[in-house]
């Protein structure tokens, strides 16, 4: 239907998506029945590949990423550190409406195609004959079910749907056109919408409807629920049902999904045995279901031990929770164990980050911290090469807080300024401030007449930070900068920086600096109380003036309008424009002082294990980690 | 008899009451909440946590209610057998803590006959041999378990049992066998991986228990009736075995009952390093992430068994000893 | 004597000599010089003897008493500072210490190492340049630093050679010298020990005296409370102090924070050692004879009762230390303990604590040595004492 008009309004939209390269007529590929399930399909108890599959599957082009087809079958084991961590295989799996592909480009996935217009109307279309695990057909009642009986429901939701469905404070329109067609509609553009069906945690707009509706006080008589609700140790039939639902945790085996492996093993346990979806929608061009893998089994370990367990062969495919000073331990197995340990840049925009809090209580060192010739003087006293020799085997990037090389927004001048070695330029600097007076040991007095001691307040769960801020210390005293560390616990450290408390934190740089046109620029504007330079700030825009501080730089000013004008714009080049200007200002300002960046996660993969990129990038969102990559076209030699 | 004990159970209860509270007060002490604990580590991967979202948790988890009113709907809970809901598990307190209990115990016992094996003969030859090279060496040898700090012991001793034997790093069972039936080789796997937390665990009680079998039998020793037997011309040797030795034999009794709390709570370091799938491990996580209904009930439960081994060792002590045996005849 | 005036006889029908010269009753029993010593000799003395026959509590006493001098020296005695770093020297192994090179004899020295990375491994590889040797200096200049906190010094006991290096055990991950941190965590970690039982010393005194003399309610209810005290783990009340201690606290405040905690959790065994000792001592004969005299109570507690099982008190002050020293280190495991820059041997081991260690840099567990060290000392020294405080062995 109207796919004349379908195709008309793709064209200069955010996305550019519409449909995907096989149609359901052309169906060339003719889906082949997996090993593992021929027993079932011939007892009966199992329909036929060809009727498990949507009616225009997913075909996926492996040669296209430079992998290869594989074969099904087997099984591979990853390590998680508790069993809350099995939510991760829903990570891993990354079947989401619309998904990044490797080069982060947003395509649908789950949906045969999407229109946006406006950046406000998004019409979605599912695939005809689209199945959850259990075999039921995946629809627009799904959708219908989540945003009239869940979102809007009062006991289920009591404040109100998910934050990234409102703009302006309004939810969508909601319209179901037919079994397979859906449309959300806002007044003003949403960009947030996309990306965050995208994400790795994923906004979820759809729900098993024939599953949860027994578990709904609407469907259900409310006697039978209440007695469910206690036999199964929950406060209310709301609780259940928010438990039981919840597509994300994997923790309910009962709960039918989309994603290509399925959790067979109920909590507790220490070791959770993932099964193939059956009906999973995506098949390679020899028409063998994905994913070739038949088992994906999660074993829990201590994370200590997970290093360990690793480079004693214990698991296939493991990223999370080595570091990177498991290399030298893990490259040192290799042989031993058949892995092979890859390099993979992570997408912080630094590895670590100093924080001026400019809305530091103590007034002396708000002033100083808000002085941008302090933050530059700081920056430029720090000898990154150094550091990257030291702790990184010279392998990271030096660079401050900002944009990946692999970002199209990457500026290799950007990147280094304010951020190269210079005492002189940073005593220039100080000195100009009208800090030069200096006692015995040569560190400059402040005018109150205190030594400049700036202690650093670290959440204390990372070692290199400390190391880091050792290293850090020599050159500071150059320019007359005494630094002492304080090292706390996570909680309090939040809220002492939230608060002011803490004149400078040191912490991670920014999650996500592969910035794309369509990457929500969050980060780069004080809208969130976490950015730990300016948490009133954060705090302010965060509760629409309620707390905290509204923004009073001209920076912060100028970094909400272009914030604001990001939101509304839906012109990719005004979009990439905002963010340029964005990046620009926070390298000049020096608001966070990055360290390096790039820095290298070790991914160990069994030699038995293929389609695993070599060159990945190591990536939460967007990435999803090994998500992006599609684990589900992994597959197992002998 | 039966009055002594029913006094003693009378007096138990109040103090467990009092242990309870403490317990629950104990977990809230540090800053935060588990729903604190839960958003932080999301933020730190870059999932974010919709501040809605957790607030409507916390009153499902019923954490937005005082401290009092938690506190006694949980008490009153496991008055009717319900010890609460775990937060980070999502599951009841009963199911988590119930699966591991039998490798807890499995692990214990191993342990405890590991440290009588040890114990016993250098606890009785230093005795014999006060003062000589061999009491030292071999006191020496009992208390270096004891010196040695456990985690890191338990992290080498892991590391070269895979490396020399190939056993797999961690746990008590290889992986495979997880959630399996009892099998022969399943059987061999927790032997295999068994070894190394009751030698690592194990060193660490050997040592206080040579020196107070030793301290015991040195007291005998120097009884009256020992110099006698001696001196009516008793081998020494039976002289010893007969009657000094059984009555220092007291600690191990003593330790039936205290050994157990003990062990468990003592080898949560070990356990965690290790990874291993007993109580332990569960314990210390949920002390730090504050899971209270998990952790309160962990703690309470160490406390019960603490005070329930006391006494049943008071009460083994009082049949084997028979003074106190016939005083406690004298009383019924 | 006694059977002599039981005779059959008479006195009256013996003749007899009479002694005109005063009777010392003492006369029938002399006493050699060593018995008088020893029936003279204070309670302290008595100790004093029956812990020299303990030949290994000696040899453990004078290992301590090195080990606690050597505290107040811990600058002098480290070749490097707490914090100096060597970047071209990370993560290197131990430098043997040679005599001879080459056949002639050249006093204590070490070789040079040659230092590539490589990339393939990722690993610091160091040679040992056999030409290049760098000899140790003896009570020399090095690193300055501040003796006592107020002299600025740079003698040392001995250095490495100008130029050189001298790692005797190794560097760590910033190229820190291993012996120098373990010379400045030992002083740490000696202390924790010694501040964390006088804590629990003067609570076990104060709170036992309180129960052992009042009695009755009083005692009553601390026996509760030790009760509820020793039935409850000892970890969730580590883990629950140490996590209330407020983080805006300095890592000095915070040191004496985490031994006040040890010495908190500590004080039951003690405080039921006094009171039962208190009250069975209060029906004692002397203590009677001094309640007649019209001793004060107080009088009584302080200068009759204490002194005599003062002694027994130390010897179990003694063995708890070990488990103090043991306690922090467990504490840092839990990242509950000492923060960095304070540096304890619990902290050093708890940076050892990762498989990169054991497997590549296993030089790091180092201080696990002195560890075991000290507690066994303390072990031995407080059996040793224990058995030389008993009065009836």
């Amino acid at each position: 239907m109207m796919r004349s008009k379908r195709l008309a309004l793709v064209a200069g939209t955010a996305v550019a998506a519409a449909w995907l390269a096989t149609a359901p007529a052309t169906l060339a590929v003719e889906p082949v029945e997996t090993a593992m399930f021929e027993s079932a399909v011939a007892s009966g108890s199992l329909p036929p590949v060809a009727e498990r599959v949507p009616a225009n599957p997913v075909v996926v082009d492996l040669s296209a990423d430079g992998k290869t087809a594989g074969q099904p079958g087997g099984e591979i084991t990853w390590l998680a550190r508790r069993s809350r961590d099995i939510r991760i295989m829903n990570v891993y799996g990354y079947a989401r409406l619309v998904g990044y592909t490797p080069d982060f480009q947003l395509a649908p996935d789950l949906l045969e195609a999407i229109e946006v217009e406006e950046g406000r109307i998004f019409t979605m279309h599912l695939r005809p004959g689209h199945r959850w695990s259990d075999g039921v057909p995946f629809t627009t009642e799904d959708f219908r079910y989540l945003w009239f009986d869940i979102a809007q429901n009062e006991e289920l939701k009591p404040f109100g749907p998910d934050v990234r469905l409102l703009v302006n404070g309004e939810p969508p329109v909601v319209e179901i056109i037919d079994e397979t067609t859906v449309r959300y509609t806002w007044l003003a553009p949403n960009p947030e919408f996309l990306p965050a069906l995208a994400g790795a945690r994923p906004m979820y707009i759809y729900a098993p409807a024939h599953y949860l509706r027994q578990f709904n006080a609407a469907y259900t008589d409310p006697e039978d629920l209440a007695a469910a609700a206690e036999a199964a140790g929950a406060r209310n039939w709301a609780a259940m049902h928010t438990r039981l639902g919840n597509l994300y945790e994997a923790s309910n085996i009962d709960l039918p999904v989309l994603q290509p492996w399925v959790n067979r093993t109920a909590p507790p346990s220490e070791r959770f045995i993932f099964e193939r979806n059956p009906y999973y929608h995506r098949i390679d061009e020899a028409g063998h279901q994905l994913p070739y893998i038949d088992r994906v089994i999660v074993n829990i370990s201590d994370s200590s031990l997970i290093p360990a367990k690793t480079g004693a062969g214990e698991s296939d495919l493991q990223a999370r929770s080595l570091r990177f000073d498991n290399i030298t331990f893990l490259k040192e197995g290799e042989s031993r164990n058949d892995y092979t340990v890859h390099l993979w840049p992570t997408a912080l925009g630094a590895e670590i980050a100093l924080y001026p809090n400019l809305n530091a209580d103590d007034p002396v060192w708000r002033e100083l911290n808000r002085d941008v010739r302090f933050r530059r003087a700081l920056s430029l006293a720090i000898n990154r090469d150094e550091i990257n020799a030291v702790i990184y085997f010279g392998l990271a990037t030096p660079s401050n807080n900002t944009a990946l090389p692999n970002s199209p927004f990457y500026d290799a001048e950007r990147a280094q300024r304010w951020a190269t070695l210079d005492i002189e330029q940073a005593n220039a600097l100080l000195d100009e401030m009208g800090l030069s007076d200096r006692n015995g040991d040569g560190i400059r007095l402040l005018p109150n007449g205190r030594p400049l001691d700036v202690i650093v307040e670290t959440a204390g769960e990372r070692t290199v930070e400390v190391d880091v801020l050792e290293l850090i210390r020599d050159t500071w005293r150059e320019i007359g900068v005494a630094l002492y560390t304080n090292t706390s616990q996570r909680d309090v450290f939040r809220t002492r920086v939230f608060s002011g408390e803490i004149a400078m934190s040191v912490w991670f740089g920014m999650d996500n600096a592969l910035f794309t046109p369509d990457s929500v620029p969050s980060e780069l504007a004080p809208v969130d109380q976490n950015w730990l330079q300016y948490p009133k700030w954060g705090q302010y825009v965060q509760t629409a003036g309620d707390a905290g501080e509204p923004p009073d730089m001209d920076f912060g000013v100028r970094l909400m309008e272009l914030y604001d004008g990001w939101r509304t714009s839906i012109d990719p080049d005004e979009k990439a424009a905002i963010i340029t200007e964005m990046l620009d200002i926070q390298a000049d300002q020096v608001t966070s002082i990055g360290i390096l960046q790039g820095v290298l996660q070790p991914v160990v993969v069994s030699n038995r294990l293929h389609n695993v990129p070599v060159d990945g990038i190591y990536s939460w969102d967007p990435g999803a980690h090994f998500g992006l990559y599609r684990p589900d076209t992994f597959w197992l030699s002998e | 008899m039966l009055g002594y004990i029913a006094r003693r159970i009378l007096i138990m209860i109040p103090t467990l009451v009092a242990i309870s509270a403490v317990s629950f007060v104990i977990i809230q002490l540090p800053p935060g909440d588990f729903l604190t604990t839960m958003i932080n580590e999301q933020l730190s991967r870059g999932e974010n946590a919709d501040m809605n979202q957790v607030e409507l948790l916390r009153r499902t988890y019923g954490l937005d209610r005082p401290l009092v009113v938690q506190y006694f709907s949980w008490l009153f809970g496991i008055l009717q057998g319900d010890f609460g809901y775990s937060f980070e598990h999502e599951l009841p307190v009963s199911d988590i803590v119930g699966d591991r209990v039998f490798l807890t115990i499995v692990l214990t016992a191993a342990t405890t006959i590991f440290i009588w094996i040890v114990a016993f003969p250098i606890g009785i030859y230093s005795a014999t041999h006060q003062y000589s090279w061999g009491d030292y060496g071999l006191t020496f040898l009992g208390f270096i378990g004891l010196a040695t700090p456990n985690f890191l012991l338990a992290l080498v001793l892991l590391y070269f049992a895979n490396v020399q034997f190939g056993i797999s790093i961690g746990g008590l069972m290889d992986p495979t066998y997880i959630d399996q039936p009892m099998s022969v080789g399943k059987f061999v796997s927790v032997l295999q991986h068994l070894w190394v937390p009751v030698i690592v665990i194990g060193t660490s009680g050997t040592a206080a228990m040579i020196r107070r079998l030793r301290a015991n039998l040195l007291d005998e020793l120097q009884k009256q009736y020992y110099i006698t037997a001696l001196a009516k011309g008793l081998p020494t040797r039976r002289a010893l075995l007969k009657y000094p030795l059984r009555m220092s034999l007291n600690p191990f009794i003593a330790d039936i009952g205290s050994i157990l709390p003990e062990l468990l709570s003592g080898s949560i370091i070990v356990s965690v390093v290790l990874d291993l799938q007993t109580t332990g491990p569960i314990l210390l996580r949920a002390l730090q992430s504050q899971d209270m209904f998990l952790a309160g009930s962990f703690v309470l439960l160490l406390a019960v068994m603490t005070v329930i081994g006391v006494l049943l060792s008071d009460l083994a002590l009082a049949m084997l000893d028979p003074r106190i045996r016939m005083g406690g005849g004298a009383t019924k | 004597m006694t059977t002599a005036a039981r005779g059959s006889k008479k006195p009256s029908d013996i003749d007899h000599y009479v002694n005109s010269a005063d009777w010392n009753p003492a006369i029938v029993e002399t006493l050699t010089a060593k018995q008088e010593e020893y029936y003279l000799a204070s309670q302290w003395k008595i100790m004093w003897w029956k812990l020299q026959r303990h030949r290994l509590a000696m040899i453990c006493g004078a290992i301590l008493a090195f080990f606690y001098a050597s505290v107040g020296f811990v600058e002098v005695l480290a070749p490097y500072n707490l914090t100096t770093r060597h970047l071209t020297h990370i993560y290197a192994p131990p430098q043997r210490i040679h005599l001879v090179h080459e056949g002639r004899f050249v006093g204590p020295f070490t070789y040079g190492y040659g230092f590539q990375l490589n990339l393939d491994t990722m690993q610091r590889e160091y040679t040992i340049d056999t030409q290049d040797v760098q000899k140790i200096r003896i009570l020399c200049r090095g690193d300055p630093y501040e003796f006592w906190g107020a002299i600025p010094a740079r003698f040392h006991l001995f250095c490495p050679a100008e130029n050189g290096t001298l790692f005797v055990f190794g560097t760590d991950r910033l190229g820190r010298d291993m012996l120098s941190r373990m010379i400045y965590a030992g002083r740490i970690s000696l202390s924790v020990g010694l501040i964390g039982i006088s804590v629990s010393f003067l609570l076990g005194i104060m709170v036992g005296g309180l129960a052992g003399y009042y009695g009755g309610w009083v005692d009553n209810v601390v026996n509760r409370i030790i009760e509820i005290f020793q039935s409850f783990p000892q970890l969730p009340l580590w883990m629950a102090l140490s996590a209330a201690l407020p983080a805006n606290w300095s890592p000095i405040l915070i040191y004496f924070g985490i031994t006040i905690i040890l010495g908190l959790v500590d004080w039951t065994s003690l405080a039921r050692a006094v009171r039962s000792k208190l009250l069975s001592l209060r029906e004692e004969d002397f203590c009677t004879a001094a309640q007649l005299m019209g001793a004060s109570p107080r009088r009584i507690i302080g200068r009759h009762l204490m002194p005599s099982f003062m002694s027994h008190l130390i010897a179990s002050a003694t063995i708890s230390i070990p488990g103090m020293i043991l306690g922090e280190t467990a504490l840092s495991f839990l990242n509950l303990g000492l923060r960095p820059p304070v540096t304890s041997l619990g902290v050093l081991l708890k940076e050892a604590q990762n498989i990169n260690v054991v497997a590549l840099y296993p030089w790091l567990m180092m201080p696990v040595v002195p560890v075991i060290l000290i507690v066994l000392a303390f072990q031995f020294l407080g059996d040793g004492l224990r058995d030389a405080a008993d009065p009836y062995r």
